[in-house]
């Protein structure tokens, strides 16, 4: 044991440049978590239940073109804490009927399910990975269903504004390293909607590899709600862009339908073809 | 002879002279900061070459890392043990901070995704996360890995004692300096465990490296050696600053310009040293003959316009042919070669110029002291050696069985010459115990393989590739391609979905097969999506599903280990046809090596037989005859095909340097030739006029066979001297730590004793044998020719 703890101080030491000094320093200050537990709750708990249809184009270096068509359903239990989703893929073609259920939890493991058509298998999914990309796009599972506020230091650096836009730039530095494919990101935060206009990512080596970007904000039932937006691959020259549409607040979801069981017949009412 | 004009002017202005020849050197001198190093293989094919730009094309659009570095670990108690865990953890995460390294493509056990199932349930998790505490949970980690597909033979060898990690740099990054730094962060005291670093980005770098460290160290001792060698013949100072200085000259001019015309020193023309040197020895002829004057009480300058006058054609002509040969490569159509051969083509004429214009300006600063003592080394009257003399006897006497066994030794090496194989394996070029060669072994011996090549199959149709029964064909390859012990792993994207196909229903054995339906793929693959990093996906299927891309790792860097992976794929396809299948095509390393081995070699093969040609027909010239061009011709084809014929028969590959070298022998095993050639005629003609020939038949037949003997007693004396001091100073280099500076050193040195006996012993059972038509032909004395008469490499006569 000796030994391991030996090499791992020489090791450490040795690139105890970079990421490591700058998580010594990183500061996790009152304005930073503000900030960002404010975004949090405006981008993904806003309203009790919402229902959306989703749409994403995932570009490839050569031009080649992957299309999703999903309607998620989700409902909070309570705000900023567990949340049901309910994800119904229509397209493409193949995986038509391919559905996900995550109950997520807060400080634990989330739950998931899912279900494949092509051999009508319901299974549980237990995984601990949230770096793993959502439905091959360049989104993490992570970034979809959030990174919970505890798991970074969230230090406010300064505040900026972007076109028409103020705000406030918050910088969130993993507290468990190596967990992670960032070393860091850092969020632009508009004051008005406490939505986040855009979120850059920053490699182990400090180096900016992926940006999400903000393309367009309705305000739908007095929510103001990301319909497009964008997230960008820099060094696998990827992109993929996801558009909401016909986004709803407080349909009156209920938690009956966030059943296992249920993955095999989809709730009609809810999601259509 | 213009050149003897130039030499005249040279002297009126000595001075003037020396200060030219060092301004222009220490113009290109000037050029050497800018010199900038290329040590990839790529580069030997241009940019623009098709091979070339399918490859970058296949690496941009699967989004594969031309370079990576493989650290291994070793334990052979099995890695399976807290210690051994850890250090993967650690040092994944330690090389990512290395400046190079691509952060987040590296890849090992503790950063992929592990999906099984367990208990009905679908676990996904990165391979290694926390580390295991437990011996229970040791074993169920060694379990969870071992039982995945992916995996073994990867990331882990199937007896669970090696682990790797895969450590992809960018393209402008230096492997060794990388390799040196993860190095530097191994642990120091790791017990059972054996860290190894492999991959091509590391032997290429640390050969680039160790290249100039070697050249910066052999040359100068091949350098130094040369020097005490002409100390001994000349004992003066000044003639040894001529000679080296006429060499520097060569190699300044010829790489200054190399590097100031913007070319990067390939691994090719950083030979060009140890080359011109040994090029530039033909200047010893010159001081030589200058001593020879000299003893005859010559003043400084007519000795040196006398030896420049009798010399010039020698000089030129041995020169000329050396010169003939490299530029030769230029016919090559890989340009690395073609700008190698012209470099010393180039460097050898300035050798060439020099010996007219720079050294007979040094030799006039010989103060007059020196060259009374220069004058008398070189002895007085005739001394012969008495078994050189039995030895000349011998040869003329015995001149039938001396060509019979001739003839013998000609047939082995022509048997030799058959089994040549031509190949070229990069970790060859390190010594067998050397780092990167042991790395390379121990890698290939536990995992599936250091070296890469791809495999892509493309499709007519969009989604082509997700239909059964085309990853069903590509499955079939694969266990096809694998039966080459050679071949040590393949994956693509059928093994994805059928270890998926395993998974999802809870690890049943028979399901370890592509699924039956095109909609069941397409649900499998979309799930492989979600649980793996795009890339991983990337790297096997392109977005459209219509082209597929089977990685291959090979255990051997020979270019045959891929010639086997393109056989067996043909066979397999032509006798499993899929209409779908378009066509297949090769890409990665190993195909690229490959295919510029072949160009490469093949190129220098032709080249060089084109440059046997032109000296041939140089030859032919100088004689002004062709049977005697012929003669002299010979010993050089004798020694060419005696070198080769061994290499041939002891299995030696016939790869770049081997390559390489073979030019250089043409320039090199012709010397004596000329020299033992134009010193006999000169001498039958001299004898021939004494009082007492009396021109009959039976005394002409005596007369020829003294005047052989003298040949084999006294020049010969000179070229075995020669022979064997030039051949030690390249022997050294057989100390070397890379196998083609090993190479060049034996090689050099087989070249001169060969040649020298060749010239000495075979050329006078040839002209005794050919005597009647030889000396019907004996040609005029004209200028060419008569040159050779005084010329001897080696002081003494």
């Amino acid at each position: 044991m000796k030994k391991i703890l030996s090499a791992s101080v020489i090791v450490f030491m040795l690139f105890a440049s970079g990421f490591w000094a700058k998580n010594i320093y990183a500061q996790d200050t009152q304005s930073g978590k503000t900030v960002m537990n404010e975004m949090l709750l405006a981008y993904y708990y806003p309203q009790t239940d919402a229902k959306s249809e989703i749409s994403m184009r995932i570009v490839n270096r050569q031009g080649q073109v992957r299309q999703r068509r999903l309607t998620m359903l989700r409902l909070n239990q309570t705000s900023g804490g567990d949340q049901f989703y309910y994800i119904y893929f229509h397209e493409p073609a193949d995986v038509k009927g391919m559905s996900f259920l995550v109950l997520k939890h807060l400080g634990r493991d989330d739950d998931r399910w899912m279900y494949l058509p092509a051999i009508d298998l319901v299974k549980r999914i237990s995984s601990s990975d949230k770096r793993t990309s959502f439905a091959g796009s360049d989104f993490t599972y992570e970034d979809v269903s959030g990174r919970a506020l505890d798991e970074d230091a969230h230090e406010l650096i300064g505040e900026e504004s972007l076109g028409t836009y103020s705000c406030q730039v918050v910088k969130s530095t993993p507290k468990r390293p190596g967990e992670t494919e960032f070393s860091y990101r850092k969020f632009w935060i508009d004051k008005v909607t406490h939505l986040s206009l855009k979120v850059e990512h920053y490699d182990l080596k400090g180096k900016l590899y992926k940006v999400y970007e903000t393309q367009e904000i309705q305000t739908i039932q007095g929510t103001p709600t990301i319909t497009k937006a964008v997230m960008k691959d820099i060094e696998n020259e990827r992109y993929t862009e996801i558009a909401m549409k016909n986004v709803s607040y407080n349909v009156g979801i209920t938690s009956d339908i966030f059943q296992e069981r249920l993955l095999r017949r989809p709730p009609r009412q809810w999601i259509g073809e | 002879m213009k050149l003897e004009r130039l030499t005249q002017a040279v002297l009126g202005r000595p001075k003037l002279v020396i200060g030219l020849v060092a301004a222009i050197s220490i113009f290109f001198m000037a050029q050497f900061p800018k010199i900038t190093i290329d040590t990839d293989p790529k580069n030997m094919l241009p940019a623009t070459s098709p091979v070339r730009q399918y490859n970058d094309k296949v690496e941009k659009d699967f989004v594969l890392h031309p370079d990576v570095i493989v650290l291994g670990i070793v334990n052979t108690e099995g890695i399976f043990n807290q210690q051994t865990l850890t250090y993967v953890k650690d040092l994944t995460n330690a090389v990512r901070q290395i400046p190079g390294v691509i952060v987040r493509d590296v890849d090992s056990l503790s950063t992929v995704e592990n999906v099984f199932s367990k208990e009905g349930e679908l676990i996904v998790r990165p391979a290694l996360g926390d580390i295991p505490k437990t011996t229970e949970e040791l074993t169920a980690l060694r379990k969870s890995i071992l039982d995945n597909s992916l995996f073994v033979g990867r990331f882990i060898s199937s007896d669970g004692k090696a682990v790797a990690i895969f450590i992809p740099i960018e393209p402008a990054a230096n492997g060794k300096e990388i390799a040196d730094k993860i190095r530097a962060i191994l642990p120091i005291d790791p017990g059972k465990n054996h860290f190894y670093l492999a991959g091509d980005p590391v032997a290429r770098d640390t050969f680039g490296t160790e290249m100039f460290r070697q050249m910066g160290l052999f040359s100068p001792i091949a350098g130094l050696v040369m020097c005490i060698a002409l100390w001994f013949m000349f004992r003066n100072v000044i003639v040894i600053v001529a000679n080296m200085a006429a060499a520097m000259i060569g190699i300044i001019w010829s790489m200054g310009g190399l590097i100031g015309l913007g070319f990067p020193v390939h691994i090719m023309s950083s030979m060009s040293p140890v080359f011109l040197m040994a090029i530039a020895t033909d200047a010893v002829h010159i001081f030589n003959e200058f001593a020879f004057r000299l003893r005859e009480g010559q003043d400084k300058r007519s000795a040196i316009l006398e030896t420049m006058k009798v010399l010039g054609g020698p000089v030129f002509y041995s020169d000329i042919t050396t010169a003939v040969g490299f530029a030769a490569l230029a016919t090559v159509t890989i340009v690395p070669v073609k700008i190698f051969g012209l470099v010393i083509a180039f460097g050898t004429l300035v050798v060439l110029l020099m010996s007219f214009t720079f050294i007979p300006a040094l030799l006039m600063f010989i103060p007059e002291k020196h060259i009374l003592k220069l004058a008398s080394v070189q002895g007085k009257g005739e001394k012969f050696s008495p078994s050189l003399i039995r030895m000349g006897r011998f040869c003329v006497e015995k001149s039938k069985p001396i060509l019979l066994v001739g003839i013998v030794l000609f047939i082995v090496a022509i048997a030799g010459l058959t089994r040549i194989h031509v190949n070229n394996n990069m970790v060859h070029w390190f010594k067998f115990n050397s780092e990167v060669r042991t790395a390379d072994r121990v890698m290939n011996k536990y995992l599936g393989g250091t070296s890469t090549a791809y495999l892509v199959v493309q499709a007519k149709n969009d989604g082509a590739v997700g239909d059964p029964a085309f990853l069903r064909q590509i499955d079939g390859l694969q266990r096809e391609l694998e039966k080459d012990p050679i071949i040590g792993k393949t994956f693509s994207l059928a093994d994805y979905i059928k270890r998926t196909n395993l998974v999802m229903h809870d690890n049943v054995p028979i399901f370890n097969r592509i699924p039956d339906s095109k909609q069941e793929v397409g649900q499998y693959l979309f799930l492989l999506q979600s649980a793996a990093k795009p890339r991983h996906l990337d790297n096997v299927v392109d977005f459209s599903l219509k082209t597929a891309n089977i990685i291959i790792q090979l255990k051997s860097w020979d270019a045959d280990a891929m010639k086997s992976v393109i056989g067996r794929a043909n066979s397999f396809f032509a006798s499993h046809p899929l209409p779908e299948v378009t066509n297949f095509k090769p890409a990665g390393i190993a195909y690229f090596n490959m295919v510029w081995n072949h160009e490469v070699l093949w190129g220098m093969v032709s080249s060089f037989l084109w440059g046997l040609v032109l000296v041939l027909i140089l030859l032919v010239f100088q004689t002004r005859s062709f049977l005697w061009g012929t003669l002299s011709f010979l010993p050089l084809l004798f020694t060419i095909a005696l070198i080769y014929g061994v290499v041939g028969l002891i299995g030696k590959d016939f790869d770049m340097p081997v390559a390489v070298l073979s030019t250089l022998s043409l320039g090199m095993a012709i010397d004596f030739a000329i020299h033992f050639v134009g010193r006999f005629h000169q001498r039958y003609k001299e004898d021939h006029r004494k009082p007492g020939g009396d021109g009959l038949a039976s005394d002409s037949q005596s007369h020829l066979k003294e005047t052989l003997i003298w040949t084999i007693a006294r020049p010969g004396k000179g070229i075995f001297l020669n022979a064997i001091l030039f051949a030690l100073g390249f022997a050294i280099m057989a100390f070397a730590s890379l196998t083609p500076y090993i190479t060049v050193g034996v090689f050099m040195a087989a070249i001169m004793v060969l040649s020298s006996i060749m010239s000495v012993i075979y050329l006078p059972a040839l002209i005794q044998l050919w005597s009647r038509k030889l000396i019907k032909q004996t040609p005029r004395a004209d200028r060419n020719c008569a040159g050779v008469v005084f010329v001897d490499k080696k002081g003494g006569v």
